[in-house]
């Protein structure tokens, strides 16, 4: 299915950079992906089952959520953090901003996929 | 006998909300109890104590393992690879307070780097857009005590400044506003129907990066021009007309936007359509515009580099004068471009905030991570400069959203003999300076 990727703050991301970001913590609140609730009926999986989110820019595997934030038809929301930043678009237009909001992605279910943790995706950029 | 100390009035180092009446309780240097402060700031001042995710001593990389060194060996290392280096960025700075930032300055001009902090990544686009076009605003108790018309767009301070909504523009009472909540209209412009938008009066929920559009559709209808169309960005025609009237009905309006207008398409632009509008809403009312900044001292950041410089976020020394150029002396694309030889990050995880090949890059040269707790940067960093946190173990001066400076206070002492982010980087102007013979 194909969407527009939004990413951005949450207050569960913001309390989990606060000296827990190479823990669970930071999983729980950043590696998930807000689906609104139409969108996810569509999916036909359960709550909490990976997803694959893939851009022109990278994939990545995260948790699959139904938004509270809802309704928002079509957009998906990853909490900004390795996890989203790992399928954002780079390019800066000449002001220094990359496009972290907005970048069309293509999401399916995955039965078998590990989610990683902040640091074992940024130590596989090595 | 345990020895309990009470503080009052504390400063949260969090957001650029910077709450200052949060209660704090010591037992022995551990702080036990937090209160008034948001979930995100009652985490940052307990993750200030002493655990596992916290660094006390220097550590530098050895064999590929990062290893406790001593301050000197940590310091020289550091001070060898920005002596060394022909092009070193420096990037963060804006979670941490002015005096560390003015050493910032200097210590880049030494160097002959480049210097950016973390606006480039969040209001960046804002600044642009308010070089070109200026920016009619006010400081947040004006707008506590006078706004009856909030229009939040692209921001959600529910979550990103959890109590913006309860000191400044919603719940609050003010001197005019005696009602607090009844006496305000709260407008929530988002393609999602966040937390805000389910509290406010209005929600225009508009299509994803379409804000340029809608901020001129309403500035026509605003003009009396008639649009010969069913919507602008998904909004109903009808539904614009009538934020039209409330707009321009209001008393004291007030917009505080977020970086739902500076990361989409558009960027500077979508601000610059901003603040057009709201200076022609003051052709019919009185209104104001304030971005809402994320990290607590991103505005002194913009605020110590311009006095200083000239110019708030990605400046260049190369020249041995500051140059100013975002899009080419941003920190993402400096590391894009591969156009340095050593990073110093201080107050900031670049690792977990910037696009993957920014990240990839950055990994490849020599890094320095001046940070307290561990993140991904520091624990990819080859050393390791351990702070006291500004606001929290040391004090110093922050500048709250609206540009108001606070003085934060000093609450517990740092674990073992780590410094103030200003003291580490005093010693690594010295040590560069010797080493360059100046």
């Amino acid at each position: 299915m194909k969407f527009f990727l939004t990413t951005g703050r949450s207050i569960d991301q913001g309390v989990a950079l606060e000296g827990q970001k190479l823990g669970r913590e930071n999983v729980k609140a950043c590696a998930i992906c807000e689906f609104d609730k139409d969108d996810f009926a569509k999916l036909d999986c359960m709550i909490g089952t990976p997803v694959k989110v893939t851009t022109n820019f990278g994939e990545i595997i995260v948790y699959s959520q139904i938004s509270e934030q809802g309704p928002h038809p079509s957009i998906i929301f990853i909490p900004m953090g390795p996890w989203a930043n790992a399928v954002v678009d780079s390019e800066t237009y000449g002001t220094g901003m990359p496009s972290y909001k907005g970048t069309e992605a293509e999401v399916e279910v995955v039965k078998s996929g590990r989610i990683l943790t902040a640091l074992e995706i940024i130590k596989s950029y090595k | 006998m345990k020895k309990i100390k009470n503080f009052e009035d504390v400063v949260c180092p969090f957001c650029g909300t910077l709450c200052d009446d949060l209660k704090i309780i010591l037992e022995d240097n551990k702080i036990i109890e937090v209160d008034n402060a948001c979930a995100i700031g009652t985490a940052k001042f307990f993750s200030s104590n002493v655990s596992e995710h916290r660094y006390t001593k220097p550590m530098m990389r050895n064999n590929g393992k990062l290893e406790e060194v001593t301050w000197d060996e940590a310091l020289n290392k550091a001070a060898e690879l920005l002596a060394n280096a022909k092009r070193p960025l420096s990037y963060g700075w804006s979670s941490t307070e002015c005096d560390a930032q003015r050493k910032a300055v200097e210590l880049m001009e030494i160097c002959g780097g480049v210097l950016d902090n973390t606006a480039s990544v969040c209001h960046g686009p804002s600044l642009l857009a308010i070089q070109d076009v200026g920016c009619p605003t006010s400081t947040l108790g004006e707008y506590k005590n006078r706004a009856d018309l909030v229009l939040f767009w692209g921001s959600n301070p529910v979550h990103a400044h959890p109590r913006h909504m309860s000191r400044y523009s919603d719940f609050i009472r003010g001197y005019f506003r005696v009602d607090g909540h009844l006496d305000r209209t709260i407008i929530v412009v988002d393609p999602r129907t966040t937390h805000t938008a389910q509290m406010a009066d209005m929600h225009i929920r508009l299509n994803p990066g379409e804000d340029y559009e809608l901020f001129n559709a309403i500035r026509a209808l605003c003009r009396g021009v008639e649009l010969d169309v069913k919507e602008v960005a998904g909004v109903p025609i009808k539904q614009i007309k009538e934020l039209v009237e409330i707009l321009k009905s209001c008393k004291f309006g007030v917009l505080f936007f977020g970086l739902g207008l500076t990361m989409t398409k558009g960027k500077h632009r979508n601000v610059d359509a901003g603040i057009s509008l709201i200076r022609e809403l003051n052709e019919h009312t009185k209104f104001n515009l304030t971005p809402m900044r994320g990290h607590y001292n991103v505005s002194g950041a913009n605020i110590v580099f311009t006095w200083s410089t000239g110019y708030p976020y990605s400046i260049d020394f190369s020249k041995d004068y500051p140059r100013y150029n975002p899009g080419e002396f941003s920190a993402v694309d400096i590391l894009k471009t591969n156009d340095f030889d050593v990073t110093l990050i201080v107050a900031s995880d670049p690792a977990s905030n910037f696009p993957k090949d920014a990240v990839i890059n950055m990994l490849k040269k020599p890094l320095i991570s001046v940070e307290p707790h561990k993140t991904p940067t520091s624990e990819m960093a080859d050393i390791v400069l351990p702070p006291a946190i500004a606001g929290i173990e040391c004090e110093g001066t922050a500048y709250r959203m609206d540009k108001v400076p606070i003085r934060m206070r000093k609450v517990k002492n740092a674990p073992e003999d780590c410094m103030a982010d200003y003291e580490i980087i005093e010693k690594l102007i010295e040590k560069v300076k010797e080493l360059k013979g100046e």
